[in-house]
């Protein structure tokens, strides 16, 4: 039997676990799998029963759990510290984390501190021991690249979204659960304003998402796609391009580097499908697009198609999903 | 005050994007490089690093009229001798010096490598109060030059900057930075010397002006041997090879005989499979 794999998370109060953290633990099992190695899950963040309780039930043999009021949001200094203390107490060799906005800074940080390397964006991993050997999409997902990691520290790995599926819940399964012990960290970074608590919908959680890219030709036509948006129940989303020209905001892009979805539809009017785009949406169960140029990349991903002006086509949906809406 | 960039070049992820997606992305013998039979994909700064150097100028421009002198920009890059390119760049938007550190292992794609290299860089400077990257290689897409070099330095770490500004001067002088995270603004701060890292909503970049171009001309980057300041082949990300992957096409495209045709024959499929029933 060779060293644990430990799959590290940092949920928010109260909930069990995300559909992203449970597909982690999928990942963390089929790891284990390759080296006959154990699962072990730390659980860092304040209010953690509910989780811990369900990374039991999905299969992870030792739980390290540590619920403190420091952890309610644990970032920067706080969030390495807690994350190689985990390491530590786990003896791991191989760590996952989710691959978010704070992986990018949690991943390569405890990797330098424990001497060790980090991958983000990993997508999959073959072979065991020193010859394990990790994929991760490059170039926005355009092409994807093998590597070896080494040296004496953990090799701690950030996922890419839905590269595993979440394990079978057995109810009433349990773990030995252990208290992570996480030294006192003064935290260089001072948070002076948090992002405003929105406790609005979610784009990621929208089960239906349209977004617009250039093909709009002006800003104010971006109201084409909040109102279709609206009509279909959804929620807008935007090319980087129209963020970037201040068409639509920031929190809208979705991406690489914006939000991922996963939608039962998405529809993209007037996005060419350059691959950074794609990586935040391609996951989605029915991807529709519509654009001007029948070779638009967009159309290789595509389910349906439609060959238009978007102008044109955006509104007519709009009025239709108003009267599917006003017909129920 | 003196300000660090950290710059990278990349292969355009705009071609390699373009080559993918028309299908003609290959990979070459070593199966460390693309190929795209015979055409070259441009080499270009990394834009997030362009920025990064934006973010510094902005600084600069912050101190006023005449205290420019206070505020002073060197730009690092390590790579090939062909990376003299991006510190040219930045020499031309305003930077007042650059530093080359070249390695011949750049084929690795090892950022671990890339910010022991560059953390020596700075400890030759000295007296450097900030240091600002790109959020991430946009070849790589991996980000972990920042963080490792904040870890290397000993120094605080703020990520995903759009706002980068300096409070006060001297010991208690600090950098308060607005960060763009996915569930929106956040401002924090921390003491100097600190890494930061730069994402796009910081906003456009510059462009050099024909002065500056001139300026960069004569102004070439001092060059380092990367042997010369780490000893032995430490690599600890190594790449072993590309891979393209294939993206099939399964799209129906919906007919009719005007725009308003096609919406109506989508809407109607899309709900005949249920897609809006509640
Ligand atoms: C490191 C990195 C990270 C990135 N991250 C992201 C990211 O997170 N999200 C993202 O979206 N991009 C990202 N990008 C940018 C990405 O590569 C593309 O540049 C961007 O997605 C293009 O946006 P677009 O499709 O709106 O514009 P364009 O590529 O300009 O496409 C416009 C499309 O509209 C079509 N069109 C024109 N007129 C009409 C009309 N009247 N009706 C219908 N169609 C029409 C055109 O045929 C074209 O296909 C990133 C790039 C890099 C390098």
């Amino acid at each position: 039997m060779s060293e644990p794999v430990l799959v590290i998370l940092m949920p928010p109060g109260g909930d069990g676990l995300s559909n992203a953290a449970a597909e982690a633990l999928g990942a963390g099992s089929r790891l284990a799998g390759l080296s006959d190695a154990s699962l072990v899950c730390a659980v860092i963040g304040q209010d953690i029963a509910a989780a811990t309780t369900e990374a039991a039930e999905r299969g992870v043999d030792r739980v390290l759990a540590a619920d403190e009021e420091r952890f309610a949001r644990p970032g920067g200094d706080l969030a390495v510290a807690a994350a190689a203390a985990a390491v530590e107490q786990s003896g791991a060799r191989n760590v996952l984390l989710l691959g978010n906005a704070d992986a990018l800074e949690l991943g390569p940080r405890l990797a330098a501190r424990l001497d060790g390397a980090s991958l983000m964006g990993v997508i999959d991993f073959s072979g065991s021991g020193d010859d394990l050997e990790v994929t991760a999409a490059v170039f926005g997902g355009a092409a994807h690249a093998a590597y070896r990691l080494s040296g004496p520290g953990p090799r701690v790995l950030g996922l890419a979204p839905a590269v595993a599926e979440a394990p079978e819940r057995e109810a009433g399964r349990t773990a030995d659960i252990e208290a992570l012990t996480v030294p006192a960290v003064e935290s260089r970074v001072t948070v002076e304003q948090a992002p405003s608590a929105d406790e609005g919908p979610r784009l990621e959680d929208a089960r239906v998402v349209v977004s617009g890219g250039r093909g709009l030709k002006d800003g104010d036509n971006y109201d084409r796609i909040r109102e279709l948006a609206e009509a279909l129940g959804g929620m807008p989303g935007a090319s980087r391009a129209i963020v970037d020209d201040g068409w639509a905001p920031a929190p809208e892009q979705v991406g690489l580097t914006g939000k991922i979805v996963t939608p039962d539809l998405y529809i993209a009017a007037g996005i060419s499908g350059a691959s950074q785009h794609m990586a935040g949406c391609s996951n989605s169960r029915v991807i529709v697009a519509i654009n001007t140029d029948p070779d638009a990349p967009i159309f290789n991903y595509a389910h349906y198609g439609i060959v238009d002006d978007c102008l044109e086509v955006l509104p007519e949906l709009t009025r239709l999903g108003l009267e599917l809406r006003a017909g129920r | 005050m003196h300000i660090v960039i950290c710059a990278k070049q990349v292969l355009d992820p705009e071609g390699v994007n373009g080559y993918a997606l028309w299908g003609r992305l290959g990979v070459d013998e070593s199966g460390r490089s693309f190929d795209t039979g015979g055409s070259t994909i441009p080499h270009i700064i990394n834009a997030y690093d362009e920025q990064a150097t934006e973010a510094a100028l902005r600084i600069r421009d912050d101190a006023g009229e005449g205290n420019e002198g206070d505020v002073r920009i060197t730009a690092i890059a390590s790579g090939d001798p062909a990376a003299a390119d991006v510190l040219k760049r930045c020499v031309a938007m305003g930077a007042d010096s650059s530093v080359l550190v070249v390695d011949p292992e750049v084929a690795v794609a090892d950022g671990f490598r890339t910010a022991k290299l560059l953390a020596a860089a700075i400890g030759e400077l000295g007296d450097v109060d900030l240091v600002l990257c790109g959020r991430q290689g946009s070849d790589y897409d991996q980000g972990a030059v920042p963080a490792v070099l904040a870890e290397l330095l000993g120094s605080p770490l703020v990520t995903l900057a759009s706002d980068v500004r300096i409070d006060g001067n001297g010991d208690g002088a600090a950098v308060r930075v607005t960060r763009a995270l996915p569930e929106g603004e956040e401002l924090v701060s921390a003491p100097l010397p600190a890494v930061v890292s730069v994402s796009n909503e910081l906003g456009q970049a510059r462009y050099p002006s024909s002065r500056g171009m001139m300026a960069a001309r004569r102004n070439p980057p001092a060059e380092r041997a990367a042997a010369d300041l780490l000893e032995g082949d430490d690599a600890r990300v190594e790449l072993m090879r590309l891979i393209v992957p294939d993206v099939q096409g399964h799209c129906e495209v919906i007919d009719g005989d005007s725009p308003e045709a096609k919406a109506q024959a989508l809407m109607a499929l899309l709900q005949g499979q249920g897609m809006f029933d509640e």
